[in-house]
């Protein structure tokens, strides 16, 4: 379900993907505080104003006002960077649209380390805290198919829905004629034996670098996408899990709370099982800078993360 | 301003009496938000049994959000005289597995949303009003919160966004009742002059008497005729407005424990109100 040959990058998936789903269904509100422009939602905006509302800099109104819309028949997509929707607007996220029926969708951009001004504009654990919230749905697409494919999905799911976004220079990774977004399933990108890579989002593009340094040096791996952080294939990841030696967590997100702990509590559910080493911004407030120093720094660049999965699996 | 006949007036001001007779008969048995829902009374009479329309299906056209979740006490009185609820099911409030909820959840009947978290209420209603008037439906939206809830920011980001947007079919009900949970508002965080900081956010605002009926009905007429712009109604209020032995005994009780008061006394005397309302007194 990958493309092949040399990847290629968007520099504003979402534009494309809100003016399609806006162009197709009327019923969608692009909601946004004051940050249209850096979430990339241009042409809703300039072409289809009434399918765009913007509350000013208020996140709390934001996510709010978005419940009151969907309260009246409509589809909100409330759209900020991660942290705003989750640390600043949480309550609103968990009581206006987690309480309900009215499908009220939040995405989530330059989520963990994807921001690079460090600590206050770095949501590394808007996961853990939308997925104990009860029902829930929370996706932590890969690409910009992942993510158009998501949304699609979302948009007739009920309650609230989190969704991490992507902005801006997005490699095309999954073949939009072979990729199907079906919720809570799991992805194997690569089939093998040993180690077994468990990754979400970006950690997923960050995984395939991985891989391929892991394929030079004739390490056998599998990898596995789980975009759908929760409800997921949990008797299917467990299997994932139980065929291999060792598991090896990947996540743009701090290694409590997210993927490694969604891992780690399906295996032990089970009982027994493989080693889980998690990956991801370990305990620490995450530098800042650009993505390539920031990944360098907690060895999540694409040798250091092969180093560290072969480590694992030794 | 004319708010019609007089026996209008008198028919509502027996409606509140009973309203506040079910607010007593209901936090009796376990304890309540009583003074709350007694001095909502009159506007909630107004509120229920002549401003919102009816939709021939037994409910409402128009929309009322509850903000403030612990004042559903006033609803669930006011539509057990509508007859959406039986007293018999209304008095299990406050009881263990009760599906009537002292601050309601989202779905129950009469609550548009989940409101035991204040300052939420401003904001949703607001993005009802805008998705309303997007619809094209002739709608309006009401909105109940307390001077208490001033103090959350979000009331003012709702308030701003409201004008901003011009939503003319957004009314604010405000029950000013200088009361919140650890003492008297002026005394905690003062939220006044409340009609003039509505007004610099684009408001047409109004300080009305919200235990007079003839006011609160003035302010809903008034309200329909403001274009361009949200209304919001300051209705001041007492707890226990309307019952004056409790009134008297506890003018500041945010939470009435059930053997806090005498239920019977002030039984007793909304019975003599509702004789003498009823008898033409």
């Amino acid at each position: 379900m990958l493309l092949e040959g040399e990847t290629t990058f968007d520099d504003a998936p979402f534009d494309g993907i809100s003016f399609d789903l806006c162009s197709r269904r009327k019923d969608v509100v692009m909601v946004s505080a004051d940050l249209s422009k850096y979430t990339q939602i241009i042409r809703v905006k300039e072409e289809l104003p009434d399918q765009h509302l913007d509350v000013g800099m208020a996140e709390q109104n934001l996510i709010s006002v978005a419940a009151g819309v969907a309260k009246a028949g409509f589809v909100p997509v409330a759209t900020t960077f991660a942290v705003y929707a989750t640390r600043r607007a949480y309550d609103q996220m968990v009581i206006c649209m987690g309480t309900g029926p009215h499908t009220s969708i939040v995405v989530g951009f330059t989520p963990g380390i994807a921001n690079p001004a460090r600590i206050h504009h770095q949501a590394a654990e808007d996961l853990g805290m939308l997925r104990s919230v009860p029902n829930a749905t929370v996706i932590d697409p890969m690409d910009g198919t992942d993510f158009k494919q998501a949304l699609d999905v979302a948009v007739d799911l009920p309650g609230l829905v989190y969704m991490r976004g992507h902005r801006g220079n997005t490699p095309r990774l999954l073949d939009p004629q072979r990729f199907r977004f079906e919720l809570g399933k799991t992805y194997r990108l690569r089939s093998g034996s040993g180690t077994g890579i468990i990754a979400t989002g970006h950690a997923t593009q960050w995984a395939l670098e991985a891989s391929g340094i892991l394929e030079d040096r004739g390490i056998d791996h599998s990898l596995l996408h789980v975009p759908t952080i929760k409800p997921v294939d949990e008797a299917g990841l467990a299997d994932f899990c139980f065929a291999h030696d060792r598991i090896v967590t990947i996540e743009n997100h701090q290694i409590v709370t997210g993927l490694g702990s969604l891992v780690a509590e399906v295996v032990s559910d089970v009982g027994g099982g493989p080693r889980i080493t998690r990956l991801g911004v370990p305990g620490s407030w995450a530098p800042g800078g650009t993505l390539p120093y920031i990944r360098e720094q907690l060895g999540l660049d694409a040798a250091g993360l092969a180093d560290r999965i072969g480590e694992a699996g030794r | 301003m004319s708010t019609g006949s007089n026996s209008r007036v008198r028919n509502l001001e027996i409606l509140a009496a009973k309203i506040r007779r079910n607010t007593l008969d209901i936090c009796m048995q376990r304890g309540g938000y009583a003074g709350q829902g007694v001095a909502l009374a009159d506007i909630a009479a107004c509120l229920y049994f002549d401003e919102l329309r009816p939709d021939g299906r037994g409910w409402f056209h128009d929309r009322f959000v509850l903000s403030n979740g612990h004042d559903a006490i006033m609803t669930y009185a006011a539509l057990a005289e509508h007859g959406s609820y039986t007293l018999e099911e209304l008095r299990t409030y406050n009881a263990d597995g009760t599906k009537i909820d002292q601050s309601p959840i989202e779905g129950q009947l009469g609550f548009e949303i989940t409101a035991g978290s204040l300052g939420q209420g401003p904001s949703q209603a607001a993005g009802i009003a805008w998705a309303e008037r997007q619809r094209g439906t002739d709608k309006r939206i009401y909105c109940l919160f307390s001077d208490g809830e001033l103090q959350e920011g979000n009331v003012w980001e709702a308030a701003m966004f409201a004008a901003h947007q011009k939503l003319s079919n957004l009314v604010y009900i405000i029950d000013n009742n200088d009361l919140q949970a650890s003492g008297a508002t002026t005394n905690v965080m003062s939220v006044e002059p409340v009609p003039e900081k509505f007004e610099a956010f684009g408001f047409f605002a109004r300080r009305v008497d919200g235990n007079s009926v003839t006011e609160v009905l003035e302010a809903f007429e008034e309200a329909k005729s403001v274009t361009g712009k949200p209304y919001v109604m300051v209705c001041d209020t007492r707890l226990f407005a309307g019952i004056g032995c409790l009134r008297e005994a506890l003018p500041m009780a945010h939470y009435v424990a059930q053997n806090a008061a005498d239920w019977e006394a002030g039984l007793a005397e909304i019975d003599a109100k509702i004789a003498a309302l009823a008898g033409g007194a």
